[in-house]
C-alpha cells in the first residue's frame, strides 16, 4: 500500500473536514470491531459468567483458559487435542492447492487474453456461470466421479477438487488482468520468434507478481476456511482444521463452550488475517493493475 | 462398491499420507457426531472397552449429524466406508438397506435376545423386513419438562402435571417477572415443543397417526384442534428475545433463575451438569401430559456391508462391546441417556434417568420419536408449518391444518 | 463468499495478425485443454445431472426414474420457496448497494492520506477471514433485544428504546442485511481503494486548479472511472448472495419463523437433511435458470461476443 500514493488532497492542518474523517473512520471501525469485541470479551470469560448474558462487559474474572484449551486441549470427539491437530493437514492441503489453482488460472488467463482458440470464449463462459452454483450441488456427482478413478478420499482429490472450484475466479482475476497488459510487449515477443510457453515463462509470469498475490489471498481466505469440501474429499487422514473448529463450535445436543467457540475461531482466522496484514499493499496494489487500466 | 475399489481408494490415500501403510488387525474406524465434552466422555467409554477387547478404535467426529452422515453416505457410495457409522434410527435409513450399503446383524441380534430386552418401538426402528440392520445403544427421551425448583417454591407453585395447567401455573411465574418457559427460538426447538404438547395433550394415538400414519383425519379430530390451540397460547408464556435462541442459551435460562420451566430432550441435562446442578436437587424433570408418555429415539450404529473377512469380525466385535450390561450403564450416565436395554439395572443413574426407565418399563408409555415415525422431507415441512404458526400470532388454526394437510399430500 | 474480478477486455485489432497462425495456437488449445475437460465433465456434466434428477422422486440417494414436473408443482406451492425468492431479491439488492455505498466511501475516507491506513484497512477487512459460525452468534447476540443493544440502551435508561429486528418476522431479513455488509464491505473498500489508487494525479491537479470542490471530484469525475472496479465488485458480491447460505444459519437458521429462509438453505436442507433430492435439485436448478436468465446477455456481450474483434 505504501508503495501506491494516495491521491486524495493532503491538507497540512488539522482542519474540520480533517477531523471529520477521522470521526468517520473511528465511528465505522467501531462498527466493524463491535462482533470482534464480544467474541473477545467471551473467550476471556468462564462459563458461568457468560451465562449471565452481559456479552459487552468486560470480564469480572479474566482468564485465558478457553484459548489454551481451544488450540490443544477442547475434545473434538475421543481426542481432546483442540484444533491444533488439523492445522498441519490444513496447510498440507493449502500449498499445493494454492499454487495448482494460480498456475491453472494464469495459463488460462494467458491463452484467453492472447490467443485465439475456437470455443475458448463459450468454455469461459460456462465457468463464470458455475462460479453462481452452490457447491453442495455438486458434490454427490463429484464423489461418483472421483471413486470412479480411484482417487477418492486422499489429499491428491482434495487439492484437485480446490483448483476445479478455484478454475472461474482464478481464470477470471487473470484473464483480465492480462488484458490490460500492453499488447506491444507480446507482439514484439512474437516477432522474435518466441512460441506459446516461452512467451508465457518470460515476457509474461514476471509481469504478473501482483495478480499472483491478490489471487494467493483470495485463494487462501477460500480454501484455509473449507469446511464442506474437506470434510467430503479429503480421507480421515487428511481432514483439515475447520472440521475441528466445526466439532467444537457445532454440536447439536451436546453442551456448549461458548468461550472455547469463540477462541477457537479467533485462532483458526490467524493465517488469513496474517496473510492479508502482509500483502496488504501487494493485494490493493495487484487488484488496481488488473482491473483499473485498460 | 466392489473389494478392488475400496481396497485401492484406501491404500492410495494412506500410501499418500502415512508411511505405514500397513492395516492393523482389529482396526474399526468410527464415524459419529459426538463431539461436545460430555459427548466426547461418553463415546470414550466404547473405544476404551474396544481397545481392552484387543482392538484398535480410530475415531472420525464430525459435529453435526447432517455433516456426519452426509460425509459417511458420501463414503459408503464412494466405496470406502467406515467399519461402523453412526445414524438415527428410522427412516432415514430405509434406503441404505434398500441399497445393500449396510450389513443385517440379526444373528446378533438373535444371540443377544435384543427383540426381548429393548422396547419396541426402538426394536422396529432398527429392524427392517424382518431383520436388524442396526446397533441401538441408547434411548433419548425428548419430551422432558425442566424447572428450576427454587422458582417453583419462591413462587408457592407445584410443577405443572397437565398442559391446560401449565398455562394457568405459566400465567401466575409471568406475572411475577420470571420467564414461564424458556424456548430456544428455532425451528428445531419450536417443533419439539409442539411434539411435546402434541403428545402430552393429544396422546400417544395422536401423536402416531399425526407423524406415522399420516391420516388427514387426525387433523379434524376436535382434541387435535385444541392441541394446536393450546400450542398457541403457549406463545405467551415464551419471552420476545426467544427467535434465533441456541438451545443451549434457552437452558441457561433457567440455570441462572431467569426462566421457570424449558422443553427439552434428556442431553438437556449435560448443560446443567457443566454448569454444576445436580437433577432433584436445583432442577426438576417430569414429562407434562395427562399420563406419562415419552417419546423415545435414540442413537444407533450402522456397519457399511462389506465382504472382508477381518473387516466383518471387528465388526462383531464392536456390537458385543456396544451392548455389553456394564458398558452401557458407563455409557449412559455419561451421555445423559438411558441404557437401550431395560435389564440394566439403573439405581446408580441420576433421578432423571431413573424417572425415564421407570416410565419406560409399560410399554404403553413407549412412543416412537417423530424421526422413527416419518421420512425427514414429511417431519421438515411439518416444521416449516409448525415454525410459522408459532411466530406468526395472527395465524388461525385452520390455516395451520391446511399447511399441514398439504405438507401430509406431498411427502414421499 | 468467492471472489471475481471483472472488467472489459481490451480491443486491440492489431493483434489479429499475430493470433492467426493455427500451427502457433496448437499449444494454447493443449494448454486449455484440462480445463475445457473440466468445464464439460464437472460443470456441465453437474448442471446436467441436477436438471436430470428435479425431475426425479430422489429422496436419499439419487434414482433416475421419471417424475415429471411433479417436483417443480410443488415447488411453487411451497411457501417457505416462495418466501426464499423474495427474500435473496431483498438481500441482493440492500446487500450490493450498500457493499458498494459503504467500500466507496470508506475507501474515499482512507484515502485522504490518514494515519495509521493499514490499521483501518485490516479493521475493515478482517471479518471476511473468519467463519460466520461463531461470528454469526456474536452478531445474534448483540441484536438480540435480552441481550444486546436495545438491553444496553435500556439499562442506559432509555426504558422504551427498541431495537428487535431479529426476533420481528417482518424486519429479520434486514439484520441479516447488517451482518451482510459486515462481512462484505470490507473486501469492497480494498477493490475501490485500488480504483481510486489508480486514478491519474493529474486529473486530482486540474481539479484544483479549477477550483472544484473535492467531493465533486469523487461524484462526478472519479466515479464513472471506477466503473471496471464497481462491476467486478458486484459480480464478486452477487456470487456471494446466490450462495447465501451460513449467515443465516449462523444467525436465524431461517427464523423467526420462515422469515429469513433463502433459495441456497432450501437447497441444502432439502439435500441433506430432509433426504428430498428431486425437490432440493429442482430449487436448484431454479436457481441456476435465474443466474443465466440475469447474468447471460451480459456474459454474452462482454465475453463471448468480443472474440471477433479481440483476438
Amino acid at each position: 500500500m505504501n508503495a501506491a500514493e494516495p491521491q486524495g488532497r493532503r491538507p497540512h492542518r488539522l482542519t474540520v473536514g480533517r477531523i471529520g474523517v477521522y470521526a468517520f473512520l473511528a465511528t465505522s471501525a467501531l462498527f466493524f470491531l463491535l462482533p470482534l469485541w464480544i467474541m473477545v470479551m467471551t473467550s476471556l470469560k468462564p462459563m458461568e459468567e457468560i451465562r449471565l448474558g452481559n456479552i459487552l462487559a468486560l470480564p469480572a474474572a479474566m482468564t485465558f483458559e478457553a484459548w489454551t484449551k481451544a488450540w490443544s486441549s477442547a475434545c473434538t470427539g475421543l481426542e481432546c487435542n483442540g484444533i491444533s491437530v488439523g492445522f498441519w493437514n490444513s496447510v498440507r492441503i493449502l500449498i499445493p492447492s494454492v499454487i495448482l489453482s494460480i498456475i491453472a488460472g494464469a495459463v488460462n488467463g494467458y491463452a484467453l487474453s492472447f490467443w485465439r482458440v475456437k470455443g475458448a470464449n463459450v468454455m469461459f463462459g460456462i465457468l463464470l456461470l458455475g462460479a453462481f452454483i452452490p457447491y453442495q450441488v455438486f458434490l454427490y456427482p463429484l464423489v461418483r466421479i472421483f471413486s470412479l478413478t480411484g482417487v477418492y478420499n486422499s489429499l491428491l482429490c482434495i487439492v484437485v477438487v480446490h483448483v476445479i472450484f478455484g478454475l472461474p475466479t482464478m481464470t477470471l482475476l487473470f484473464r483480465n488482468y492480462y488484458a490490460g497488459l500492453p499488447l506491444e510487449l507480446f507482439k514484439a515477443a512474437r516477432i522474435d520468434g518466441g512460441g506459446f510457453w516461452s512467451i508465457f515463462f518470460r515476457v509474461i509470469l514476471p509481469m504478473s507478481t501482483p495478480i499472483i498475490v491478490v489471487a494467493a489471498i483470495l485463494q487462501v481466505t477460500g480454501i484455509w476456511n473449507d469446511f464442506i469440501f474437506g470434510l467430503t474429499f479429503a480421507g480421515r487422514q487428511n481432514l483439515p482444521m475447520t472440521v475441528q473448529l466445526n466439532n467444537i463450535v457445532n454440536s447439536t445436543q451436546g453442551e456448549r463452550a461458548y468461550n472455547v467457540d469463540m477462541a477457537a475461531t479467533m485462532l483458526a482466522a490467524l493465517v488469513p488475517l496474517v496473510v492479508y496484514f502482509v500483502s496488504g499493499r501487494w493485494f490493493v496494489r495487484g487488484i488496481a493493475a488488473g482491473a483499473v487500466k485498460g | 462398491m466392489s473389494m478392488k475399489t475400496r481396497v485401492s481408494a484406501y491404500t492410495l490415500s494412506v500410501a499418500l499420507v502415512c508411511s505405514t501403510g500397513a492395516f492393523a488387525q482389529q482396526k474399526a474406524e468410527v464415524l459419529h457426531w459426538w463431539t461436545s465434552a460430555g459427548e466426547s466422555a461418553s463415546v470414550k467409554v466404547f473405544a476404551d472397552q474396544f481397545t481392552k477387547a484387543g482392538g484398535t478404535w480410530v475415531d472420525n467426529a464430525i459435529a453435526g449429524g447432517v455433516n456426519a452422515r452426509t460425509a459417511g453416505i458420501n463414503r459408503m457410495v464412494g466405496g470406502n466406508p467406515p467399519t461402523m457409522m453412526q445414524f438415527n434410527t428410522g427412516k432415514q435409513f430405509d434406503e441404505l438397506v434398500s441399497n445393500d450399503l449396510v450389513r443385517d446383524v440379526d444373528a446378533q441380534a438373535k444371540a443377544g435376545k435384543w427383540r426381548e430386552i429393548m422396547p419396541k418401538p426402538i426394536v422396529e426402528a432398527a429392524v427392517r423386513n424382518g431383520k436388524f440392520y442396526a446397533v441401538p445403544v441408547n434411548i433419548h427421551g425428548q419430551n422432558w419438562m425442566f424447572y428450576n425448583t427454587k422458582i417453583f417454591a419462591d413462587a408457592g407453585l407445584q410443577p405443572p402435571k397437565t398442559f391446560p395447567e401449565l398455562i394457568e401455573t405459566g400465567e401466575k411465574l409471568k406475572a411475577k417477572g420470571v420467564i414461564p418457559i424458556a424456548l430456544g427460538g428455532q425451528p428445531t426447538w419450536e417443533h419439539n415443543l409442539f411434539r411435546a404438547v402434541l403428545v402430552g395433550n393429544g396422546g400417544a394415538e395422536m401423536f402416531r397417526q399425526f407423524y406415522g400414519v399420516r391420516k388427514p383425519d387426525v387433523l379434524k379430530d376436535p382434541k387435535f384442534r385444541q392441541t394446536v390451540e393450546l400450542f398457541g397460547k403457549m406463545r405467551g408464556l415464551v419471552d420476545p428475545a426467544s427467535p434465533g435462541r441456541n438451545w443451549n442459551d434457552a437452558t441457561a435460562l433457567v440455570i441462572t433463575n431467569k426462566a421457570a420451566m424449558h422443553f427439552n430432550g434428556d442431553w438437556a441435562k449435560g448443560e446443567f451438569t457443566a454448569a454444576g446442578q445436580t437433577p432433584g436437587k436445583e432442577y426438576g424433570c417430569t414429562l407434562v401430559g395427562d399420563t406419562p408418555k415419552e417419546v423415545i429415539g435414540g442413537d444407533v450404529f450402522v456397519f457399511p456391508a462389506t465382504k472382508d473377512k477381518a473387516a466383518l469380525e471387528t465388526q462383531d466385535k464392536l456390537i458385543q462391546v456396544l451392548l455389553d450390561p456394564a458398558t452401557q450403564l458407563a455409557f449412559n450416565i455419561k451421555k445423559g441417556s438411558i441404557p437401550v436395554r431395560l435389564d440394566v439395572d439403573v439405581s446408580s443413574m441420576d433421578v432423571c434417568a431413573q424417572r425415564s426407565s421407570a416410565v419406560l418399563k409399560d410399554p404403553a408409555n413407549q412412543v416412537e420419536a417423530m424421526e422413527l415415525l416419518s421420512p425427514p422431507n414429511y417431519s421438515g415441512a411439518i416444521q416449516d408449518a409448525v415454525t410459522q404458526y408459532w411466530n406468526t400470532p395472527s395465524m388461525t388454526v385452520d390455516t395451520f391444518i391446511e399447511k399441514v394437510s398439504n405438507a401430509m399430500r406431498d411427502a414421499t | 463468499m468467492d471472489t471475481i474480478s471483472i472488467r472489459a477486455p481490451s480491443v486491440s485489432p492489431s493483434g489479429t495478425k499475430i493470433r492467426r497462425s493455427l500451427r502457433t495456437r496448437l499449444p494454447a488449445a493443449i494448454a486449455l485443454l484440462p480445463t475445457a475437460l473440466i468445464v464439460l465433465v464437472v460443470y456441465i456434466g453437474c448442471m446436467l445431472w441436477t436438471v436430470r434428477l428435479s425431475f426425479t422422486s430422489s429422496t436419499l440417494l439419487p434414482k433416475l426414474d421419471w417424475f415429471g414436473v411433479t417436483q417443480y408443482t410443488r415447488l411453487f406451492a411451497n411457501d417457505r420457496f416462495v418466501t426464499s425468492a423474495e427474500n435473496i431479491f431483498i438481500f441482493g439488492a440492500l446487500f450490493i448497494s450498500g457493499c458498494l455505498i459503504i467500500g466507496f466511501l470508506l475507501a474515499v475516507f482512507i484515502d485522504q492520506n490518514v494515519r495509521g491506513e493499514g490499521l483501518f484497512r485490516t479493521i475493515f477487512l478482517y471479518p471476511f477471514s473468519m467463519s460466520f459460525v461463531v461470528t454469526g452468534v456474536a452478531w445474534q447476540w448483540f441484536l438480540n433485544p435480552a441481550l444486546g443493544l436495545q438491553k444496553l440502551v435500556r439499562d442506559m435508561g432509555f426504558e422504551t428504546f427498541t431495537f428487535d429486528w431479529i426476533v420481528n418476522q417482518r424486519m429479520a431479513i434486514y439484520t441479516i442485511v447488517i451482518a451482510g455488509l459486515w462481512h462484505g464491505s470490507g473486501l469492497t473498500m480494498a477493490i475501490m481503494l485500488a480504483g481510486l489508487r489508480g486514478v491519474d494525479k493529474d486529473l486530482w491537479k486540474a481539479a484544483k486548479i479549477d477550483g472544484i470542490p473535492t467531493w465533486r471530484v469523487y461524484t462526478s469525475v472519479v466515479l464513472p472511472l471506477l466503473r471496471p472496479m464497481v462491476v467486478t465488485a458486484v459480480v464478486l458480491l452477487a456470487t456471494g448472495v446466490v450462495k447465501l447460505y451460513d449467515l443465516v444459519v449462523a444467525m436465524t437458521l431461517g427464523g423467526p419463523g420462515i422469515a429469513t429462509e433463502v433459495p441456497a438453505k432450501f437447497v441444502m436442507d432439502h439435500l441433506f437433511e430432509r433426504n428430498n433430492i428431486g425437490l432440493g435439485t429442482a430449487a436448484a436448478t431454479m436457481m441456476l435458470i435465474t443466474v443465466v436468465i440475469v447474468l447471460a446477455p451480459w456474459v454474452y456481450v462482454r465475453y463471448v461476443r468480443p472474440q471477433g474483434s479481440h483476438a
